[in-house]
């Protein structure tokens, strides 16, 4: 897998 | 870049959600749901090696270049810290 900007997205 | 070193404080973990499909950084009261590369960080954060070593380290297995791994690796673990999720230290 390539790098790509990391994610963190929030679980309401 | 710093030269701090970032680790997980107590009661913050990592956990499969095997529903989703996903990895989530679990926190007090708080989950977040991570990419690939968000794991990859955070499973990298052993307490021992600070953050330049971490994103030279993701850019050589990524085959990145080091300053825009670096500077990704820099804002996702400061957004991370302001949500009391990742602590850094001081070699």
């Amino acid at each position: 897998m390539a790098w790509t900007k990391p994610k963190a997205v929030e679980i309401n | 870049m710093s030269n701090a070193i970032p680790y997980l404080p107590r009661g913050v973990r990592t956990h499969y959600d095997r529903i989703r499909g996903r990895n989530v950084l679990l926190g007090p009261e708080r989950a977040l749901m991570l990419d690939e590369i968000g794991h990859a960080i955070i499973a990298e954060l052993d307490g021992k090696r600070t953050e330049t070593q971490i994103a030279a380290d993701l850019a050589t297995r990524y085959g990145a270049p080091v300053e825009a791994v670096s500077v990704d690796v820099a804002e996702f673990l400061t957004d991370l810290a302001d949500k009391r999720l990742v602590e850094r230290r001081d070699p």
